[in-house]
Order: C-alpha cells, then sequence, then structure tokens
C-alpha cells in the first residue's frame, strides 16, 4: 500500500494549474489520514513535468513514460495507469477534474472494480467528500468503505495551487506495456473554433457591452479586458443595431443564448430581452453605474460604478493575477 | 321633361320566338351560373364539418344578420364613403328584387307588376330612386377602384370588377331609361332586351368572380362560429390542425369562397403594414386556391404551393382582419389552425420555436429563467401568499414575475390593491399559460400547461384571479376551457375601474396616449374601463387609430419568443404613431406591449415620452403607506 | 445504424429543493421531472445519425415506473423503439452498479453505437458513458459536440478546456458521451406523441440482473449549501473593487 498518488497532467510542456490545486487537495488528504504523498507525470514531456513535480513536498514522483502516451488517448492512459496502479497498489488516487481525466479515469476505476468520485470540492475528516449535486443546489459528502484504492478527482479552483509545499523527491520511472493495436482512438490536432464564425455559444467566458458604452470609440476598452480575460466580446442589441460590432455578437432573445462560466455584463442594464439570452451563465458580473439597474438582481458579483474607470483597473487587476 | 304619369315602360307584346329565346337564355344563363357554382358548393359541403359548430344564439345570429348584412353596419363604419356607396348598390339589388321578378314574368308575359296600378307604380318610382342611387354608388366605386387606385385593392387592378361595374350601371341605366320611354315602342323592347341580356351575362359571372359573395356572404355571416377568435378544439388521434385539403372544415371552406377582396384586413395587418410577406387577404385566397385546385379532399400540404409557412408565423394574431371583414371571414382560427398543422406534426423547424418549446417542456415559464427568481421577487416584495382565504388569487405571468418592468406594474398593482384593502395573494407555483404556445399551435405543450395550472389552481382552491396580463386573461378564461373550468378572472383594469371612485383623482394636465392592446380591446371589449383610469391620472388623448382600431405593438401571436423581424419593426411603428400625439406619457395596459414599446421608444432620438402602465398611472396618486415594511400575518391575511 | 441512447429521468431545473425526513436524498413526493439536458443532445445526434445513415434508434432507461413519462417523450420525437429497466433503488447503486444495467441490456442489442449524456442534471458523476464503454469493451470519446460516419467507423468533434476542440476517428461499436449545445434540440410534436403509443417499449426488471451490489462511494449525508446565491456587490473605488472581483472570480467562483 503506497498512500496518496496525485497524478499530474501536463498543459503546454508544463503541469497544469489544475494538476497544483489536485496536489493541494493530495496534501489536504495526506495530512487527514497520515498516508505518504505522492505524484505521477504522464504523458508528453514527462522529463519536465516530472523535474517540477520533485521540487515538490511529495515522497515520490513516479514519471510512467511509452511513446504511445505522448499523445493522449482513453485507452493509452488507461492501460498505463491501470499497470502502475496495479504494482503500487495506492490508498488513495486523486487527479485534476479535467476534461481529460473524465475521459479516462471513469474507465480505469471500473477496470479495478471501483468507481470515481469526481468533481470533489471539498475533503473532510473521515476522509469524506463533498460534491455539489442538483447543479449546485445540494451539497453531499461520500465516503469510500472498501479497500481497494479510492479514485476522486478535485474541481477546478477548490484547492489553492499556491498551498503546495516546496521538497526534494526522487524520480522513478515507470514504462507501461502497451501495443499500438490496443489504442482504439485516433485523436487530431486540437484547432480553435473556425475564425470567421462567432460561437458564442460554446464560449467559455463572455465580456458584454451595453448601452453604457456610449460610443463606438469606447469599445477598445473593453476589448482590451476581453482579451486579457481569454473572452468572446457580446453585445445587447442596441449596440448591434447601431453597427458598432456585428449582429452575430448580439446576445438577447432575437440573437444568441450563451451559458459561459463567466459572463462580465459592462454598462448593460439588465432588459429581460437581454436577460434570456445570458442568465444560464455560470457567473455573472455586472459593471453599471445605476446601482438599481435590473442586472443586478441576476449578477454574482457587481460593482457599482463608471465603467470608464472600472474597466481599465479590472483590466490591470486581471493581467497582475496571471 | 318626365311625362306626369310617367312608368316604367315594357313592350306589350312579346312573339312566340321572342318568349322561346328567352326561356332558351335563361336557361342557359342557369346552367352556366350553375356549373360554376355547383361545383363551389359541393366543395364546401364536402369538406369535413366543423366539430363545435352549433346553430345557437339564433337572436345574436339573426341580429348580426340584420346589423351586418341588411345594414351594412360593418362596410359602413370602417370605411365610411366607398361602404356608402356599397350599401347603395347593395340596398339597390335588394329594392330590385321584385322589379326583376316582375322583369322575367314580362317576358314570359305574366307580368304582376302593373304600371298603372298604385302598388306597382309606387314600387317602380321607389325601384327608381334606389336605381340612381345605386347607379351612382357603383360609378363611385369603379372611379375608386380604376382612378383613385387604393393600394389595399392590390397592385393589379381587377378586370372583371370594371365589367361587373359596367354591367350593374347598365343595368341601372336601362331601367332609369324605361321611364323615358313610351309602352310598346321599339325602345322599349331593346331597352327591355338590353337589360335582360345584362341580367343574364351578369348571373353566370357571379360564381366566377369574388361577386360570389353576393349568393354566399349573408349565409357567412349568420353562419359565423359565434365569437371571436374562436379556435377549434382538435377531435380525435389524427386531427392536428389544417395540414391538407381533409383538414379544412365547411366553414373555413365557405369563408375562402366569401371572400370580396376588398382588403380591409390587409389594410389593418401589422405584419402588411410592415412590409411583412404575411398578407391576411391573400391567406384567405390562398385557402381558396386551394380548394380549387387540389380540394377538400386532397393530401397536398395547405401550406406550400397555396400558402406560405414564412407568412403564416408572422402573425401577431391582433385580430384586425376577422374584426374588420364585412363579409365574416374569421381569419384567426384559420391562422392558428394552418400554424397548428405545421407545429403538431413538426414540419416547422425554426431555432426559437424550437427553443420556447422545449424551455416550457422542462420549466415553468415561457423566459426559460429559474422559478426561484420568481420566488425571490415575492419575497422581496413582501407580496402575500395565497392560501385559499383570500379573495383574489394575483396572477403574475411570465412577464409580471421575471420581467423588471412587468414586476414594476405587478408592485404598482398590489399598491393599488393594498390601498384599496383587498385581500389577496399570489400563487407559490404558476407555470406559463400557455399563450405563445396556444397561438403558435403547439396544442401538445399547451395541453400540459393548461391541465397542470388548472389542478395547481384547483387543489389551491382559487375562485378568482386578476392579472396584469391581457394574453394571460385570455387563455386562462377561454383557451383553458377545453381542458376544465378555470376561475373566474378579469384583467387588472377591470377590476380598477370598478373601484374609480375611490381612487385619488390626479391634478394633472399631463397628456396620456392609451394604447388598446390587441387581447384586452378586440379580444375582450374592455375599451372604457382603462381609459376612465386613465382620466384620473391625466389627460386622455386617443392615438390615430385606437379602440377597436388600435394598430398591434407586434408582440402577439408568440412572436415576442421568435427571433428578429424582418423590415420595419411593428413596435416603432406604433410607437411613432402614439409619439405623434404630442402626448407625455404613452401608457399601456399589456406588460408585453410595455416592453415592446420600450425598446422603440429607447431608440428613438431626442426626448421620448413616459411609458407606464394604467396601474402605474393610478399608483402614482396614492399616498405612501404607512407601514414602511408590509407585515404579513401568517395565513397571508388582509394587510394594511 | 443501430443506435442505443441512454436518457435519464432527473427532477426539473426549476424544481425546489427540500430535503426529506430521512435527510439522505430531497423530498420527491411533489417533484415534477424532466428528461437529462445533455441526454436530449445526445437523442437528438441520433435521431440526426439516423435520418442521415438510416437505421434505428432504442431509447433505454434506468429507473422506477415514473420514468415512463421521459422515455414516452424520447418515443415522440423520434425514437424507435424503447427499453425501461425497472428499478426503484436508484440511490443505492452507484454509477457502476447503473453502468452494469444499463451494459446488460444493451449488449442484447448489438448495437454499432451506444450515446448517453455528458452527465446528469442532479448527481452529475459524468461518468456512466465512460464506464459503459469500459464494461462492453468498447472504444469511446466523451465531451462529443458532433458526430459523422464514416467508412472506416465514425468522426467526432470532441470539446477541449479554453475554446480548443479536436476531432477524433473510431472504429464501431462504440460509446459517446454528449456534450450539449453542439445541435439545435427538437420539439416533441403532438403527432410524434401519438405515434409513440404503438412504439415498443419492452420492461426488464433490474432484481432481474441480480440484487443491487453495496455501493462502493457511498453517499453519507446531504446538506443546502451555506451560500444561497445573491448578488454581491463588491465596494470601494474602482481598482479595489476591481481587485476584489479577480479574487472573488479566481477563488470563489473558479472561473478564472
Amino acid at each position: 500500500m503506497s498512500g496518496i498518488w496525485v497524478v499530474l497532467e501536463e498543459r503546454d510542456g508544463r503541469v497544469g494549474r489544475a494538476s497544483w490545486e489536485a496536489l493541494a487537495a493530495g496534501q489536504n488528504l495526506a495530512s487527514l489520514t497520515g498516508k505518504a504523498l505522492n505524484a505521477a507525470v504522464i504523458g508528453a514531456a514527462a522529463e519536465a513535468t516530472a523535474k517540477e513535480a520533485a521540487a515538490k513536498a511529495v515522497c515520490k514522483v513516479a514519471r510512467i513514460d511509452h511513446p504511445l502516451l505522448s499523445r493522449y488517448t482513453p485507452d493509452g492512459y488507461t492501460i498505463a495507469l491501470h499497470q502502475f496502479f496495479e504494482q503500487e497498489k495506492p490508498e488513495y488516487v486523486v487527479y485534476p477534474h479535467t476534461y481529460q481525466v473524465r475521459d479516462f479515469a471513469p474507465a480505469l476505476a471500473a477496470r479495478m472494480n471501483e468507481v470515481l468520485i469526481s468533481d470533489v470540492v471539498g475533503i473532510a475528516d473521515g476522509p469524506t467528500f463533498t460534491r455539489q449535486l442538483l447543479q449546485g443546489r445540494l451539497a453531499g459528502s461520500y465516503r469510500h468503505p472498501g479497500s481497494g484504492p479510492c479514485f476522486l478527482s478535485v474541481q477546478a479552483g477548490a484547492f489553492r495551487a499556491d498551498e503546495v509545499g516546496a521538497g526534494t523527491a526522487e524520480v522513478t520511472t515507470f514504462t507501461p506495456a502497451i501495443e499500438a493495436a490496443q489504442i482504439r482512438t485516433r485523436p487530431g490536432e486540437p484547432f480553435r473554433g473556425a475564425a470567421q464564425t462567432v460561437d458564442l455559444g460554446s464560449a467559455q467566458k463572455i465580456v458584454s457591452v451595453g448601452r453604457g458604452i456610449k460610443d463606438a470609440d469606447n469599445l477598445p476598452l473593453v476589448q482590451e479586458l476581453a482579451e486579457v480575460l481569454g473572452a468572446e466580446i457580446a453585445a445587447s442589441r442596441p449596440i448591434c443595431d447601431n453597427g458598432w460590432l456585428p449582429m452575430e455578437r448580439q446576445v438577447g432573445s432575437s440573437g444568441q443564448t450563451v451559458s459561459p462560466k463567466l459572463y462580465l455584463a459592462v454598462g448593460i442594464s439588465g432588459a429581460i430581452q437581454h436577460l434570456v439570452g445570458m442568465k444560464g451563465s455560470q457567473c455573472i458580473v455586472a459593471i453599471n453605474k445605476d446601482p438599481e439597474a435590473p442586472i443586478f438582481e441576476v449578477a454574482d458579483y457587481g460593482i457599482v460604478g463608471d465603467l470608464f474607470e472600472v474597466v481599465p483597473a479590472l483590466t490591470e487587476a486581471v493581467k497582475a493575477a496571471k | 321633361m318626365i311625362p306626369v304619369h310617367a312608368t316604367l315602360a315594357e313592350p306589350q307584346y312579346f312573339s312566340v320566338l321572342e318568349k322561346l329565346l328567352f326561356l332558351i337564355l335563361v336557361v342557359a344563363s342557369g346552367a352556366l351560373f350553375w356549373r360554376r357554382f355547383g361545383p363551389i358548393l359541393h366543395r364546401i359541403l364536402a369538406s369535413r364539418k366543423d366539430p363545435d359548430f352549433h346553430l345557437d344564439h339564433l337572436g345574436r345570429r339573426l341580429w348580426d344578420f340584420f346589423a351586418e348584412v341588411i345594414c351594412q353596419a360593418k362596410v359602413i363604419r370602417q370605411r365610411p364613403l366607398p361602404g356608402l356607396a356599397h350599401a347603395c348598390v347593395f340596398w339597390g339589388f335588394c329594392a330590385f328584387a321584385l322589379v326583376t321578378l316582375n322583369h322575367a314574368a314580362v317576358g314570359f308575359g305574366v307580368g304582376f307588376l302593373d304600371p298603372a296600378g298604385f302598388f306597382g307604380r309606387f314600387y317602380f318610382y321607389l325601384a327608381a330612386a334606389f336605381a340612381i342611387a345605386c347607379a351612382a354608388g357603383i360609378f363611385g366605386l369603379f372611379a375608386r377602384r380604376f382612378f383613385v387606385r387604393p393600394r389595399w385593392l392590390g397592385a393589379k387592378v381587377s378586370y372583371e370588377s370594371g365589367i361587373i361595374a359596367g354591367l350593374i350601371f347598365l343595368l341601372m341605366i336601362t331601367y332609369l331609361a324605361a321611364f323615358f320611354t313610351t309602352d310598346g315602342t321599339t325602345a322599349a323592347r331593346v331597352l327591355w332586351w338590353v337589360h335582360t341580356l345584362a341580367l343574364l351575362v351578369f348571373v353566370p359571372i357571379i360564381p366566377h368572380t369574388k361577386h360570389l359573395h353576393l349568393v354566399l356572404s349573408p349565409a357567412t355571416v349568420f353562419l359565423s362560429r359565434g365569437e371571436f377568435s374562436k379556435i377549434p378544439p382538435l377531435v380525435g388521434d389524427e386531427d392536428f390542425g389544417l395540414v391538407t385539403g381533409k383538414d379544412l372544415t365547411q366553414l373555413v371552406s365557405l369563408q375562402a369562397y366569401s371572400c370580396v377582396e376588398c382588403g380591409r384586413c390587409s389594410e389593418h395587418c401589422p405584419a402588411t403594414n410592415t412590409g411583412k410577406e404575411l398578407n391576411p387577404r391573400e391567406i384567405v385566397l390562398g385557402v381558396r386556391a386551394y380548394l380549387n385546385g387540389p380540394g377538400p379532399a386532397s393530401e397536398e400540404p395547405l401550406l406550400g404551393k397555396y400558402n406560405s409557412q414564412t407568412a403564416v408565423f408572422q402573425c401577431t394574431t391582433c385580430g384586425a382582419c376577422e374584426f374588420q371583414c364585412p363579409v365574416g371571414i374569421e381569419h384567426l382560427p384559420i391562422m392558428v389552425g394552418l400554424r397548428r398543422g405545421a407545429v403538431n406534426t413538426g414540419t416547422w423547424e425554426d431555432d426559437y420555436g424550437a427553443k420556447l418549446f422545449n424551455q416550457l417542456e422542462r420549466g415553468s415559464n415561457a423566459l426559460g429563467i429559474s422559478a426561484l427568481e420568481r420566488d425571490k421577487f415575492i419575497q422581496k416584495q413582501g407580496l402575500p401568499v395565497f392560501d385559499g382565504t383570500q379573495e383574489y388569487c394575483l396572477w403574475l405571468g411570465c412577464m409580471g414575475a421575471y420581467d423588471p418592468k412587468g414586476r414594476e406594474i405587478v408592485t404598482a398593482f398590489a399598491r393599488v390593491m393594498d390601498y384599496l384593502g383587498t385581500s389577496y395573494g399570489v400563487l407559490k407555483k404558476e407555470k406559463c399559460t400557455g399563450d405563445p404556445v396556444r397561438r403558435l399551435g403547439n396544442d401538445l405543450v399547451f395541453q400540459t400547461l393548461a391541465e397542470e395550472n388548472l389542478k395547481n389552481l384547483a387543489q389551491n382552491k382559487v375562485k378568482k384571479i386578476v392579472s396584469i396580463c391581457p394574453h394571460c386573461v385570455r387563455t386562462i378564461q377561454e383557451d383553458w376551457k377545453a381542458y376544465g373550468t378555470p376561475p373566474e378572472i378579469e384583467h387588472h383594469t377591470e377590476f380598477m375601474a370598478r373601484h374609480a371612485d375611490r381612487l385619488p383623482k390626479q391634478a394633472s394636465n399631463e397628456k396620456v396616449a392609451y394604447h388598446d392592446p390587441c387581447y384586452l380591446g378586440r379580444y375582450r371589449d374592455v375599451y372604457d374601463e382603462p381609459r376612465a383610469l386613465v382620466q384620473i391620472s391625466g389627460r386622455l388623448v386617443e392615438a390615430p387609430r385606437h379602440k377597436e382600431r388600435s394598430f398591434c405593438c407586434g408582440a402577439g401571436g408568440g412572436l415576442a419568443f421568435l427571433g428578429e423581424e424582418t423590415g420595419e419593426r411593428v413596435s416603432h411603428m406604433r410607437a411613432a404613431e402614439l409619439v405623434a400625439t404630442g402626448a407625455q406619457t404613452v401608457g399601456t395596459a399589456c406588460p408585453f406591449c410595455n416592453s415592446m414599446f420600450r425598446d422603440a421608444l429607447g431608440e428613438m432620438n431626442g426626448t421620448a415620452p413616459q411609458l407606464l402602465d394604467v396601474a402605474q398611472l393610478i399608483a402614482r396618486g396614492l399616498p405612501e403607506p404607512i407601514a414602511a415594511v408590509a407585515t404579513t400575518a401568517p395565513g397571508g391575511s388582509t394587510r394594511e | 445504424m443501430r443506435i442505443v441512447v441512454a436518457i435519464k429521468q432527473v427532477p426539473e431545473r426549476d424544481a425546489q429543493v427540500r430535503i426529506d425526513a430521512s435527510a439522505k436524498w430531497i423530498e420527491e413526493s411533489d417533484m415534477q421531472y424532466a428528461m437529462n439536458e445533455s441526454d436530449a443532445y445526445a437523442l437528438e445526434e441520433a435521431l440526426q445519425l439516423k435520418e442521415k445513415n438510416g437505421g434505428e434508434v432504442i431509447v433505454l432507461s434506468v429507473g422506477p415506473e415514473r420514468v415512463g413519462t421521459t422515455i414516452r417523450e424520447a418515443l415522440a420525437k423520434g425514437a424507435d423503439r424503447a427499453i425501461h429497466v425497472d428499478c426503484n433503488d436508484l440511490a443505492n447503486r452507484d454509477a457502476l452498479a447503473v453502468a452494469r444495467l444499463l451494459a446488460d441490456a444493451i449488449k442484447a442489442e448489438n448495437a454499432d453505437l451506444v450515446l448517453t449524456g455528458l452527465q446528469s442534471d442532479d448527481l452529475g458523476y459524468g461518468q456512466t458513458g465512460v464506464i459503459l464503454a469500459e464494461l462492453l469493451g468498447v472504444p469511446h470519446a466523451s465531451l462529443i459536440l458532433t458526430v459523422e460516419k464514416t467508412d472506416g467507423g465514425l468522426k467526432v468533434k470532441r470539446e477541449l478546456e479554453a475554446g480548443w476542440f479536436q476531432e477524433i476517428e473510431l472504429p464501431m461499436p462504440a460509446v459517446l458521451a454528449i456534450q450539449s449545445g453542439g445541435n439545435k434540440l427538437r420539439y416533441a410534436t403532438l403527432m410524434g406523441i401519438k405515434k409513440a403509443k404503438t412504439k415498443e417499449m419492452r420492461v426488464a426488471a433490474a432484481s432481474d440482473l441480480g440484487a443491487a451490489p453495496a455501493p462502493l462511494a457511498v453517499l453519507e449525508g446531504i446538506a443546502l449549501p451555506q451560500k444561497q446565491r445573491t448578488t454581491q456587490i463588491l465596494p470601494g473605488d474602482a481598482k479595489q473593487a476591481a481587485a476584489a472581483l479577480v479574487e472573488k472570480l479566481k477563488f470563489e467562483a473558479r472561473v478564472l
């Protein structure tokens, strides 16, 4: 039994932030259970990511390496990690809850006759794992009573990456046995959505501008904020009617319906025609100088102020936090 | 000079040959008439029977017949000058009945009206007076159609109308000319034959042209469905609305054949007026063309070659067309029927429509907003919850519960009710009444909503409802009847008007242009109550098109939930008309009208007038409430 | 193409959430249910594939008697037949146990393709599709937006984080977990509902396939979350408010 293994995911040649958060969760779990904390890296750039992991407060770092793992496939990762965990027999396996993990971790758990406790937002004594149910309207606490490995994945932002301690650890290499024929899917190169069509419907972050912007000349202010956020620009109807932004960027009852993780409404009052287009957003932020503006009714966070001051300040703050 | 004892000159003698010729011509004329009319009658009768038509309310039918057909009330009131001209032609025809009969009898040598006798002379002079009026009338109408060319009659000039006009004119002139000839002369004989030929040519032309209305429209008016916008129920498992010819009913066919192509429906249609494809007259004529083509037994889709699906879905169901029609065509059941045919079978593919239907299937309101938002609003405003003990249930509706401006209207009205000491409560849960899906023709979703709502109301023991939205009022009172017995419901202006004497009069000279909502005005006949309330709070000014002539705001028929309009926006057109009255405030009585005008007024350059619901107009004259925070005793009893 | 679509009936999004007497789940007595959202997209994808390539669409659902309504809705939208695995103790079954029930029902069908929604609106594990692929021994892909049949099998478009996408090719038979939003959903029509009455719905009892095994992950307790969604107005001048906002977005809302 080798304690807790945190599986770190590679992003652009480095360990991704969500993985550091998973390691922080692992740290939390280690202090609750008294088990050893270890990290495993898998996939491309394994040498570099292993080095990063080795500089953290973990006992061991395993570098799971194989040519067939350089490109992510569910088959490759499942086979490799299965062999690794058969060898290590962990008590806990912690993943970041990324799209990639969702694609293979449940299959791996099933292969080992276990079930993944996914999208955990908190770990408490027991250990018990807290998850959100019913779209966040309910919180549930889970226990893993069995003797096999307990697999869990942690929600992005539930733990803080900067709480991971520093240290030195030994790196060992694990080479799984994988045949090319076992990889049944052929992934293509990642690509961005087509440049011409504006697909607000699938945008994760949107900065939306309304009549408060007063003039088309003021748009660059908001566009800069969108850029630093990595967000798409959208607008309420009057802006598009005036031709300041193309019609495809209109959000509302006669435009697009969007449901991004973050919707920033700048200078938008919140008329019903606009609200119905964006009310499904996970997190709504409103910036408006009118404290009575209906948009504040639906916003999670609001700043009552002059957008010409708030927006540049926000742009700076976002840049600083990167 | 009219001779002192001048009477209608008649040929004194017809040869056997002439009588034979006359007989042959009469038979031929009749046969040609029937050749065309017979199949039309057959097509009407071969159409499916109307499931909900009963020949009841005979008194009202007779009255409508008398007023609309005999007195030509609608014809004259809605287009006075041409209407009067037409009335003269029509009355002329009626007066001529005896004359024409006598004329034919004379041809067979058995004339019964003696020109020398008292009755005969009296009658002939009476008929002459009508003939003058008729000739003048038909001449005026001819001049209007061919020289003035009003655009509602269509771009193409109707030559058949010219021919008919010419024949009618000829009939009148030959009749009048007979007063200036003497019995037995060649002139008299010639006149007789010209008159006769004109008549015998006229008769077969009738069923080939829109003049078929001469025969059909009295029946059409008498056989109306009985109520404004009466949407028939679906019958059986195979009925999805008006999909193919097989679904056309007798009333629809009768009405389609009665169309006189006058264009009064188009003249008042918001879609036609803003350059959309939809033209109500063309819809009716499209049905007629279908009947003449594939026919009532055909399985060819009604929407396709003969009528456009796009056009049908541009209708706001404002009802101006049905309201105007002088021959009794009921456009709304046809429109909704065609929409049902497309939606219930899934042939209508529209992203916004699908989204609306899916939202109402999964959620409680047409806007797709979480019901928690409604709860939050109720809590924040401290609205009492209905628990069966209060007198009224205040129905919020989708706009009242979720739209920021709709909520303001609800809050204002709640203040008025508090001031009046009315006991009321708001339901814990409401689902959309289903108005938009009802007008769009989705019977599946509508049935579910109606049944669930009725169950909810019954469980909560609701007896009386008051609502700020005319669409909710109409749907609950009328459309839900197919699925149960809805409680009594009235509009908030009707409620407030009853208590008008207790509402403080505001000393204000502010001009308020009141806009009659379609669903309150034409649909419910409520015009005076809101006006009485407006007079309490300011000075009423009327837009040029007001009361039953009110021009739609563009939101009805489910269109508020569909995508962008093409062409000019209906709401903008109406808003401009309201602003042009010079009023400082536009008064509305419907949250949808309010929402549409808010958009339109917001885009106007310069200072736009204020926009307030009647409830807000009244509420602003109320004294501030004594308690700053309203307290509700457990059980939601009357608040002070 | 023979496509099986696994759908789940979940509490309506608008439903009020109250904890029941046992404190183990929510009060279900006056609950209203609807089809899980991503499952609706899976169904839509299946129907579109059938329209393009021919074949049949079989809809499958595990749950108590009430899931019949949702199954009929799927039939009304165009599925050809249905399988209802009657199960009254879903609460005692974890994702692996539910996937086993589904796998047993699917094995007999010789499907070319199995579609599931990405995750359920109630429990939200987001695993059923992937586990199902493992149990059936077929390849899979998740977060799929669109599916295309090719000569060699399937070509699918997968959603990646941060606005990136990826195309994946895989052979059939396969399992795909469908993400919401890839297609426009069709609406159920009156005609569809009437036709659905004549479509086959086979009922299999879950108990026939053995008793529910003890859950591997046990839901011990539920609670209403402390923070309700209220608007937080961030005070201070532009700079202060902006900084506070970024902090909140990063660590509270976790969207940055």
